[in-house]
């Protein structure tokens, strides 16, 4: 036997023993659900129902499909076109909120603040407030508040200031500190060389992952309609469960169409911001 | 506000700075008087950076003390030695500059430290007509008044020193260190940068001290010369009384 082999305690890598276990815990796990590949298979009757849906896609309602539409409901399109403004307002309020909350943790959490006991406490607010989703807080709400457009805002304002003060302490720290040194060095004080110093550099990219977060928050704010608040997740449900597949794909279409806006905004701005 | 005749000076006696237990400036003593021009020569890591930053109290002696206009920089409280700084214009090695920020509100910066907060933050946002005047006249000083809207980062490397050169003097300060101020600059733009500072405190009776690696451009334009070695004054001197033997072993040293 070759001497060197027996230095080696494993006839396989220590990459090779990690790339194994995460594929045996697969199994185990796959094992853990029962699940078997004849759930996969869809039964007979979720064949037809995924193929009327699929088939819905390409004609998209711009009429009621109900034959009975009551007295006094606005053209469907308009319908639509208003669902698609409360969304965005449930999201603009709630990001106008956690952009200022998060501006303020944010700083806090960043070297900047000057004491690792504030630090610390920021940090400490930031994780509690972003490891709960904004749909659990919206179950929360709701059980406290009812359904008021504010427990929605205050659903989502939650976990995005954890996740915008984290990112933008994050940006903060990041930002070169040249600058900052030469106006510490020109008798600037410590705090107001890092604000006057770094939030400038940093600013290009905290409004375009701010940006990036608003669009989350309108997707959120439309996934909170299937609780009852008035957005367009409120009417996808609706329609869906009317088995009104054509009408659901209108409000997906109107969705995208203004994800899409958004990144042509956002796109634009960052061109302007671009170093 | 030019300084008063007398303001500017420093004495340095015994000064010695060790960073973590290893000695970085070992006995430095000497004098330097107001409106005085002066450069310190000497190979990298000679102690060049760290002689200039204690003349602005960015760094303290471990032993010895700095005194400047007849105050012991380390016997001053915090705000004391901020207010001390603000009248001591720094152009640092690479130009410490906010890029995506406009030429006019980078220069601005240099008074933030004597100023409140809420006119700093105005100040650095929208400087107001008098800030703008301000900096127009010190950019057609330094020879780039068209640039003051421009954005700092589409000038060259020449150009961006001189908008830190205006900084500094944005300060109005009495004294003005330059830390080899030319280091990023093309070697050709490098002469006339270095003219351009020295007449400018020339003209404002300011204190001129500057690191400079490039010797021939200190014996030029500096009448006195203070050489570091390991640490230590090799030479402190007029720089006409340095025979051409001297230059020669410093050339040497500098090429090393």
């Amino acid at each position: 036997m070759d001497p060197r082999e027996l230095k080696r305690p494993l006839p396989v890598s220590r990459r090779g023993v990690v790339l194994f276990s995460i594929a045996a815990l697969g199994i185990i796990a796959a094992f853990a659900l029962e699940l078997s590949p004849q759930d996969l298979a869809p039964h007979a009757g979720g064949v037809e129902i995924a193929r009327e849906f699929f088939s819905a896609a390409l004609s998209p309602a711009i009429d009621y499909e109900a034959e009975f539409v009551p007295d006094g409901a606005p053209p469907f399109l308009i319908r639509t076109l208003g669902a698609i403004r409360r969304t965005l307002v449930f999201a603009a309020f709630a990001m106008s909120l956690a952009i200022v909350a998060g501006l303020a943790l944010g700083f806090l959490a960043s070297s900047g603040s000057g004491s690792a006991t504030i630090q610390l406490i920021a940090r400490l607010i930031i994780a509690a407030a972003r490891s709960v989703h904004e749909l659990l807080w919206a179950v929360v709400f709701l059980a406290a508040f009812g359904i008021s457009p504010a427990s929605a805002v205050i659903a989502i304002a939650i976990p995005f200031t954890g996740v915008l003060a984290k990112i933008f302490s994050e940006l903060l720290d990041e930002a070169p500190d040249d600058a900052a040194y030469a106006l510490r060095a020109a008798g600037t004080s410590r705090l107001r060389a890092f604000l006057f110093g770094r939030l400038p550099s940093a600013i290009p990219d905290m409004a375009a992952y701010s940006f990036y977060r608003f669009e989350c928050a309108v997707r959120s704010s439309a996934v909170l309609g299937f609780f009852g608040f008035e957005t367009i997740g409120y009417y996808i449900k609706a329609s869906f469960e009317n088995l009104h597949y054509h009408e659901v794909w209108t409000y997906l279409y109107a969705l995208i169409a203004v994800v899409l806006a958004f990144e042509y905004w956002s796109a634009a701005l960052r061109k302007r911001f671009a170093v | 506000m030019n300084p008063a005749p007398d303001e500017g000076t420093y004495q340095l006696n015994n000064v010695s700075v060790t960073f973590a237990q290893t000695p970085v400036l070992s006995d430095v003593s000497f004098e330097i008087e107001a409106g005085e021009v002066l450069a310190i020569v000497g190979p990298s890591g000679a102690g060049k950076t760290t002689l200039l930053r204690l003349l602005n109290g960015m760094v303290g002696p471990s032993q010895g003390s700095v005194c400047h206009d007849r105050a012991n920089l380390q016997s001053l409280s915090t705000s004391q030695l901020r207010r001390v700084r603000a009248r001591i214009g720094f152009v640092h090695q690479s130009h410490n500059l906010i890029p995506n920020l406009r030429v006019v509100q980078n220069v601005v910066a240099g008074k933030l430290g004597q100023r409140g907060f809420l006119k700093s933050a105005r100040s650095m946002i929208r400087p107001h007509s008098g800030d703008q005047a301000g900096v127009h006249a010190l950019l057609e000083r330094v020879g780039i008044p068209e640039k003051l809207f421009e954005r700092t980062d589409k000038l060259s490397g020449g150009q961006t020193q001189r908008v830190a050169l205006a900084r500094a003097l944005f300060q109005e300060p009495k004294v003005l260190l330059a830390d080899e101020p030319v280091a990023a600059v093309d070697p050709a733009r490098a002469r006339d940068l270095i003219r351009l500072m020295v007449d400018l405190a020339r003209e404002d009776n300011l204190t001129l001290v500057a690191c400079m690696h490039d010797l021939s451009l200190a014996r030029e334009f500096f009448p006195r010369m203070i050489g570091l070695r390991a640490g230590r004054v090799a030479f402190d001197t007029q720089t006409d009384e340095i025979s051409e033997e001297v230059f020669d072993e410093l050339y040497s040293l500098a090429a090393r």
